[in-house]
């Protein structure tokens, strides 16, 4: 019998240990388990393992919520049983001081009395409690009591774990969900950013695009410049400030850095043309009126430049005057001018000088005429003077004829002079009614040789002109000659000149010369001043080209037109003094 | 004493015209002169001169000319043309058509003097 009782001994502390170990085991179980299934579980064991009749458990909520309570009943009990009586009474015993509280309680779940053992979860109470409930009269055994508060401290620390980690989750859904919060506002802010950088960078092009077109527009316009050799520039007088684009320093071959004022701009202009362009700004400046200069800029390799200068007057905000204007080197066009006025002045003299050689005739019958005279009353002079008596009176009217005669000759001679000189243009004042007698004089003569009846319609009170007097005789001359050329084969009527000046248009002074002659064909009118053209076979077609670029150079102008009758008249007319 | 040659001096020119008759007179040539070859036409003087002092050169009718129309009249007078246009290559062709004498202006009063006595010779 002994030996029976120790074999259940020995088979109650088998199973006890194996309890034990499946209680030690439980952890491995809840790993990642939240509270509710850990104690769930723990139930679930307790009741199979010690035979229960039930088993209550109340976790304090560590969130401060309502606590959460759980009931385990024994199978075999009826499943109507309802948790929240048990709870109810275990609430009540619970309530009471745990030092009084009795050891067994009404059954609420049937008749009699349940033993009762509460097991604390933590050190205190802090996590919660377990209660477990028998019918059973060994409740609790020692080893039940054991293996009870293993498992509670098992199912603490479980427990605590869980909760840890549902702190952990909690925190890390909080995280999780700050993230996200943030993540959120960060991607609207990164869209918020995106869209700023977008907007910024299309403003960027934007600008770049307009930039490219400005420096597009610069481009061209430097270009312009460059090309044009025209620069230009703005003179503020508010407080001279003087800016000047790159192209005008190129043209004063200073360096753009260089700060430019008006007063050493003006003091770089050429000595001798310094007064003028002065007068000119300041009277400009006076008036607040556009000024226009043309000078000789003097460079440092003692070069000249021609520099021609437009400058426009406008008012700034302020209302203060301000020059907008352009400078232009006109060097190459002013040394092509000068050479070219170089030939045409040369062409001029040789078209005289031909003019002369065909003059020939009439200049010895100039020269002559006098000359003879001179002889003649010289001659006669000295008879009446040997005469026996001496005719002094006769003598004397003779030696002031001679003398008369010899002035004659004088003035021919300075009059020829004068047309054969190459001196340039000389300005002065000309009397076209003076003008075209001395002409006449000159070629009275060869007209008269040709049969050439000369008729003077010159107007009185003729307006005096501007110009080079030898130039315009010269275009008289012309006329002149072409005219009695023209009428050198007619022969069934009269071979008549007209000469004639007078006022035309009230600006202008007129003068022309009209002829009988062979007249002119409608088509060939402008081709007539062509230089080198000519209609006559020993012509000399420079004559009209030439006369007319001297009138041009007189502002004037010279025309040709058919006569009604028989004949052309060639006409030139230049602006009087007064009028220029 | 007999009556003085009759020297008539037709020139447009008015210094020939003073000029020349006071040296031909200092000469002790009788002179008449005419600014055109028309007013000589229309004058006494066409029967009476001995010797015609002629310019070629002058408006309207010319020396030329003149000298045609007295052929054509049948007077025949000496003429010594002058002239202040042309060179010597002148005289040869002035020559040739009849003419005495043929002055180049300017000239001198030995070449005058010579002309003229050549033309009253003639006639």
């Amino acid at each position: 019998m002994e030996h029976t009782a120790d074999a259940t001994e020995i088979r109650r502390l088998q199973g006890c240990i194996n309890d034990l170990i499946s209680v030690l085991a439980l952890p491995a179980m809840w790993g990642g388990q939240e509270a509710e299934q850990i104690v769930g579980t723990l139930l679930d064991v307790l009741i199979g393992m010690l035979r229960l009749d039930f088993a209550y458990v109340r976790l304090k909520d560590p969130a401060g919520e309502g606590p959460i309570e759980m009931v385990r009943l024994a199978q075999s009990r009826s499943p109507s049983a309802c948790p929240r009586e048990i709870g109810q009474v275990l609430h009540d015993w619970l309530a009471d001081d745990p030092r009084k509280r009795p050891p067994l309680v009404r059954n609420p779940l049937g008749d009699g009395d349940v033993a009762i053992v509460p097991l604390r979860l933590g050190l205190q109470d802090e996590i919660g409690l377990i209660v477990a409930g028998s019918q059973r009269a060994d409740f609790p055994a020692q080893t039940e009591r054991l293996l009870l508060s293993v498992a509670a401290n098992q199912a603490a620390i479980g427990l605590q774990e869980a909760r840890l980690l549902s702190e952990q989750k909690r925190v890390a859904r909080e995280l999780d969900l700050r993230v996200a919060q943030r993540t959120k506002e960060l991607a609207a802010t990164n869209e918020e950013l995106k869209r700023e950088i977008a907007e910024r960078e299309w403003a960027e092009t934007k600008l770049r695009q307009d930039d490219a077109q400005l420096k597009r527009s610069e481009a061209f316009l430097a270009e312009g410049q460059r090309l044009s050799s025209t620069g230009s520039f703005s003179w503020s007088l508010a407080n001279d400030q003087l800016t000047w684009s790159e192209q005008t320093y190129r043209i004063y071959e200073i360096d753009p850095a260089t700060p430019v004022a008006f007063l050493s701009v003006m003091n770089a202009i050429h000595p001798e043309d310094m007064p003028m362009c002065r007068e000119k700004v300041q009277g400009a400046v006076r008036d607040g009126r556009d000024f226009e200069l043309e000078f000789r800029l003097p460079l440092p390799g003692g070069s000249l430049k021609y520099l021609h200068v437009v400058a426009h007057a406008t008012r700034d905000q302020d209302g203060q005057l301000e020059y907008i204007g352009a400078v232009q080197d006109v060097t190459e066009r002013r040394l092509s001018e000068d050479a070219l006025e170089k030939v045409r002045s040369e062409l001029a003299h040789v078209a005289r000088v031909t003019t002369l050689g065909a003059l020939t005739a009439s200049i010895a019958h100039e020269v002559n005429q006098p000359l003879s005279g001179i002889i003649t009353n010289a001659s006669t002079c000295l008879r009446m003077l040997a005469a026996d008596p001496p005719n002094i009176a006769g003598a004397r009217e003779t030696a002031r004829r001679a003398i008369r005669d010899g002035n004659r000759a004088a003035d021919v001679i300075k009059r020829l002079r004068a047309l054969f000189s190459n001196n340039g243009t000389a300005i002065e004042s000309v009397d076209l009614n003076e003008a075209t007698r001395e002409v006449l004089a000159l070629s009275s003569s060869e007209l008269q040789r040709g049969g050439v009846l000369v008729r003077r319609e010159l107007a009185e009170e003729l307006p005096i002109v501007t110009g080079d007097r030898v130039q315009l005789q010269q275009v008289i001359l012309n006329l002149v000659l072409n005219a009695s050329e023209a009428m050198s084969q007619v022969y069934d009527r009269p071979r008549q000149l007209v000469i004639r000046t007078d006022r035309h248009n009230s600006d202008r002074v007129r003068l022309s010369v009209q002829d009988t002659g062979v007249g002119i064909e409608p088509s060939n009118v402008e081709r007539l001043f062509d230089a080198f053209y000519t209609t006559k076979h020993d012509g000399m077609g420079v004559g009209l080209s030439v006369s007319r670029s001297i009138v041009e150079r007189h502002h004037g102008r010279l025309w040709a037109e058919p006569n009604d009758g028989p004949g052309a008249t060639f006409s030139f007319s230049i602006p009087w003094v007064g009028q220029l | 004493m007999p009556p003085r040659s009759l020297v008539s001096v037709v020139d447009d020119d008015e210094s020939v015209r003073e000029s020349l008759p006071d040296l031909l007179r200092e000469f002790g040539f009788a002179v008449e002169a005419f600014s055109s070859a028309e007013e000589f036409l229309a004058s006494d003087a066409i029967g009476k001169t001995h010797c015609l002092i002629l310019d070629i050169a002058m408006p309207g009718m010319t020396g030329y000319d003149l000298q045609t129309e007295l052929a054509r009249r049948r007077r025949e007078i000496p003429i010594v043309f002058i002239t202040a246009h042309g060179d010597e290559s002148l005289r040869p062709h002035v020559l040739e058509r009849g003419a005495v004498g043929c002055l180049l202006k300017p000239f001198s009063e030995t070449a005058l003097l010579d002309a003229v006595n050549a033309a009253l010779q003639v006639s």
